[in-house]
């Protein structure tokens, strides 16, 4: 019954009008990515997911505060700058999200007495914002030859009112959820780096997302790869 | 031969074992783990000692101070009047904010709230958005005139780690001592009147309750970490769950990577803290309504 | 992070180039670089691009009531934001004097020359007007910021849409996008802000300067314009002194550049309409150079789910049911209780005097004995572990440090002093769990006391 249910819907997503290019079940959204777009930052990309679209700038490793200083690792900093006016709490709160999942893979020891800064500027929000910020963020990592032990990408994903899954959703798919959630998974066993939620769900629930999510990495991930290998195609 | 050497006395010992744990606090953690036991006596899925206390500040409309081993957090709840907001004007307001003080630590400082200050005001407003504790619709008073706003000021006393769950388990403790005047609206005067002597307690609609974990070394995980072991491990996780076992946040700020199987683990402790959590509330909140 | 200073040696080159009338990047004196506009999906967001650099431009507006004095007058902010990704040197949150004097710049072009109607933008009067806000955020500094600002905010301000209102009696409705189209602001003319740079005491003379270039500059002439010639503002900063015919030459060419951007924004803003009345795609994504081999799309792909409600009920059912609870929680006095069997904080040892511990000790002995059954046994063990843990411990760090016992040494310890330490510490400890008990004991009687 549930996958009837979910082929039918697959089928009206394909038919679905241009100006919502994108079914409500389990799909990705289109994506895009650009690296190396800024000349000053050490490593720079932009993320785009549908309408939603993020660039993010690294420095690093570079001279770090003295107040700031880690004697055997890296600083990790990074500033989330809102597209209208100033940063608030939940900027914060999102900044703090993303340093630590950055904290988790980038190999921060090998450079100790330095700071590697990611800022990243929201240039359109229409859903999924922090996992693009994440997916941004990874990429401009790679950019600037940061060393890491493995990538990371940002999965959002949205329970409606009837427990279906929405991968990926829109701002509008994300006001009629009673659940989204936001994983950060690393690229080699998949395992949960991140993840914040908002809405009221089921331990059930939580592992079908956890589940739908690793396999939406897996798309992100390839993403990645033949994004890296198209820039690498020429020396 | 082997020269003699004499037995080193147990003062010394402990000595030369405190500077080892000065020096190399993490090799000092892992050799207890090693062993399922952690330096200060507990199992790694112990918590330590939880005390609740409801109405500590009588100038508060509620509020409660919670202890867990040394971290301590009190809340107190003020009600005042505010018009409802435009866009939704059969709702009240319920606002909270975290206070770190430096009092409670070296590791804050005076001035405008921090990094860390913010990111959980943050969590603890997302705690109170997702868990439905107290329906804004409760809080109206006069459609589109008046509402109350709840602020919730929590400030901690002592920092010792596992803020959050300390933090949940406060502000529930708090809104459940609550009591509201009776408010009525003359016609007349369009004014408000307020009858203190008929209060009535707040609608508390869910009893969520937070379990934190941490990381150690990617795999191990520890129940209600203290400041040493937050600052050692290699992350943190926090899962709130309401009576029905429901998820209202499952906060996990980055850091070591887990599996779905790790998670469901935890799940099943927070479910056990919550029941344990549950009674003990109950079990004051009993006692102070009988007197 | 620090600006890297400029070498004496790249600046005397780049001086030198300048005197030979030759730029690095290969312009003429009079070249401005290349200007690309690009559309948001989003009404009024626009990225600027001036050669390298770069700037982010969002029109955001809201209804709030008007300045007394203006009862019926619209307010314009502008706010120009130097982001830490635009150069390392720029501090967050920081009001360095670049950014005052650009933000005043700005200001003065755009506000003062009265290039918006801001009466249209009053709904009722003295009570409820628009506040039309324009954030711009410099992504990438490769010198002049102030005319790449500009242009993005008047790109931004055309491109902006506010949703319609109506004014019924005292009723204000706001109408979404879908019910009625959104209504563009009126706009009476577009001031562009054009930058002249002087080298040697005004001697010679370059248009658009880059980052370098600005580095080693005298002086800078700002002139706003608009296309009509008229001038909105000049600013002349850097202390060099200029002639009547150097600024009326300036004007001249910058009468020049500012039709040709003029007329750039304008077929920028007719082609980004066209395309979203005939409903193709627009919006960043579409901005994006394909051929680039720095960029790559992949088109919505379909993710299999199918097998994920197995997966995450086969997790679920591996997983350890919930253990029972066992503790049961002490009440103290009424509104306060205790739950755990972990240990005690450190503070009940603390806060003792010697005299409450007596008193408490010898009149709720009985009491006391119950509250230790409880708690006493598993802190026990607790302990004694610790106790053995500890001389692990200084086993394997003893054979760490430069002294080497013999094996039989730390043979002869382990059998030695479990009777040594752990006694100690559980009797230190165990004293302190007799006191918190026994102080709280302590006061609920004085509360009787009090009471009767």
């Amino acid at each position: 019954m549930e996958v009837a249910k979910r082929a039918d819907r697959k089928v009206s997503a394909d038919t679905g009008a241009e100006s919502s290019p994108r079914g409500p079940v389990c799909s990705l959204r289109h994506f895009a990515c650009e690296q190396n777009l800024l000349s000053r930052p050490d490593g720079s990309a932009s993320f785009l997911q549908g309408d939603t679209s993020v660039l993010a700038g690294v420095y690093g490793p570079a001279e770090v505060k003295v107040s700031k200083e880690i004697f055997n690792k890296a600083t990790l900093e990074v500033i989330l700058r809102p597209k209208i006016g100033l940063p608030g709490v939940a900027e914060k709160s999102r900044e703090r999200l993303t340093r630590n999942t950055c904290e988790a893979v980038v190999l921060g020891a090998l450079h100790p007495r330095t700071s590697i800064t990611v800022v990243l500027q929201v240039v359109s929000d229409a859903g999924s914002l922090l996992a693009c910020c994440l997916n941004a963020a990874c990429m401009a990592l790679v950019d600037a030859g940061v060393p890491m032990r493995a990538l990371f990408c940002g999965v959002s994903c949205a329970l409606d009112a009837d427990g279906n899954l929405v991968l990926d959703p829109t701002t509008k798919q994300e006001k009629e959820a009673r659940a989204v959630l936001t994983f950060a998974l690393d690229s080699v066993e998949q395992k949960l780096l991140m993840s914040t939620t908002k809405g009221l769900y089921s331990d059930a629930e939580l592992q079908q997302c956890l589940a739908a999510a690793q396999a939406a990495s897996q798309h992100i991930f390839r993403f990645y790869r033949e994004s890296l290998q198209r820039r690498y195609s020429k020396s | 031969m082997r020269p003699h050497v004499p037995p080193v006395p147990a003062d010394t010992l402990l000595a030369v074992v405190k500077s080892w744990r000065t020096v190399e606090p993490l090799e000092y953690y892992r050799r207890f783990l090693k062993e399922n036991c952690r330096p200060d006596g507990r199992e790694l899925g112990e918590f330590r000692t939880t005390t609740v206390n409801i109405g500590s500040i009588s100038t508060a409309d509620g509020s409660a101070l919670v202890k867990q081993g040394n971290t301590t957090v009190i809340c107190g709840i003020k009600a005042e009047f505010a018009a409802p907001p435009l866009d939704a004007p059969d709702r009240g307001y319920v606002v909270p904010n975290v206070d770190l003080p430096p009092l409670c630590s070296s590791r804050f400082r005076t001035g405008p709230p921090g990094e860390e200050a913010q990111v959980t005001s943050q969590f603890i407003a997302d705690v109170l958005e997702n868990s439905q504790i107290i329906k804004k619709e409760d809080l109206c008073i006069s459609p589109g005139k008046l509402a109350w706003v709840l602020y919730c000021d929590l400030i901690c006393l002592d920092y010792d780690g596992n803020i959050l769950d300390a933090c949940t388990f406060a502000l529930l403790a708090a809104l459940k001592n609550v009591q509201l005047p009776e408010v009525t609206i003359n016609e007349e005067t369009a004014l408000a009147e307020v009858n203190l002597k008929k209060k009535s307690y707040l609608n508390v609609r869910a009893n969520p309750v937070a379990t934190s974990f941490a990381v150690f070394d990617d795999t191990l995980l520890i129940v209600d970490p203290t400041g040493e072991e937050e600052h050692l491990s290699t992350g943190t996780l926090t899962i709130v769950m309401d009576e029905e076992g429901k998820l209202c946040c499952l906060h996990k700020p980055g850091g070591s990577g887990l599996t779905g199987a790790k998670l469901q683990d935890c799940m099943s402790r927070a479910v056990s803290r919550h029941k344990e959590v549950s009674r003990l509330l109950d079990e004051v909140i009993q006692s102070v309504t009988h007197k | 992070m620090k600006e890297t200073p400029l070498s004496n040696c790249e600046r005397r080159f780049l001086l030198r180039a300048i005197e030979e009338k030759k730029r690095l990047d290969g312009r003429q004196t009079y070249d401005y670089r290349n200007i690309r506009i690009s559309f948001g999906t989003d009404y009024g967001c626009c990225i600027v691009e001036l050669g390298k650099t770069r700037v982010l431009g969002q029109v955001s507006c809201e209804l709030v009531s008007p300045k007394l004095n203006r009862a019926t007058e619209g307010i314009l902010f502008f706010n120009l934001e130097l982001s830490q990704m635009a150069a390392p040197a720029f501090e967050p949150g920081r009001q360095s004097d670049l950014l005052v004097k650009l933000n005043r710049l700005l200001e003065r072009c755009l506000r003062n020359s009265k290039c918006i109607d801001t009466e249209s933008l009053c709904v009722v009067a003295g009570e409820k007007v628009w506040q039309i806000r324009v954030d711009l955020h410099l992504l990438n500094h490769d010198g002049n910021i102030i005319d790449a600002a500009s242009i993005a905010a008047i790109v931004a301000l055309c491109h902006f849409r506010r949703p319609d209102v109506s004014v019924q009696g005292e009723e204000v409705t706001l109408y979404t996008p879908e019910e009625r189209d959104p209504v563009p602001l009126s706009i009476h003319h577009m001031p562009i802000c054009i930058s002249f740079a002087f080298f040697q005491q005004g001697t010679y003379l370059l248009v658009d300067p880059n980052e370098r270039e600005e580095r080693v500059m005298d002086g800078l002439l700002v002139i706003a314009m608009n296309k009509h010639r008229e001038i909105c503002t000049i600013q002349s900063s850097g202390g060099i002194m200029l002639l009547k015919d150097q600024v009326l030459r300036c004007s001249k060419i910058a009468g020049v550049k500012v039709a040709e951007i003029t007329e750039l924004i304008q077929k920028a803003l007719e082609n980004d309409q066209k395309v979203r009345k005939e409903g193709g795609k627009f919006g960043f994504a579409e901005s994006i150079a394909n051929q680039r081999i720095t960029a790559f799309k992949m088109e919505k792909a379909s993710v299999d789910t199918s097998n994920i409600e197995e997966k995450a009920e086969e997790i679920i059912a591996e997983a350890e049911p919930p253990p029972e609870v066992v503790s049961k929680p002490v009440l103290w006095t009424p509104g306060t209780a205790q739950i755990g069997d972990g240990i005690e904080n450190s503070w009940g040892g603390l806060e003792d005097s010697e005299k409450e511990e007596e008193e408490g000790g010898i009149d709720e002995a009985v009491i006391l004995d119950d509250t230790k059954m409880d708690t006493g046994g598993v802190s026990d063990t607790g302990n004694q572990a610790l106790g053995l843990m500890i001389l692990i411990s200084f086993g394997y760090f003893l054979k760490g440090a430069p002294i080497v016992l013999s094996d039989s040494e730390e043979e002869e310890m382990i059998i030695l002093e479990p009777d040594k330490t752990p006694k100690k510490i559980r009797a230190q400890t165990t004293s302190a769990k007799e006191k918190a008990p026994s102080r709280s004991q302590v006061k609920r009687r004085r509360k009787k006391r009090t009471a009767n």
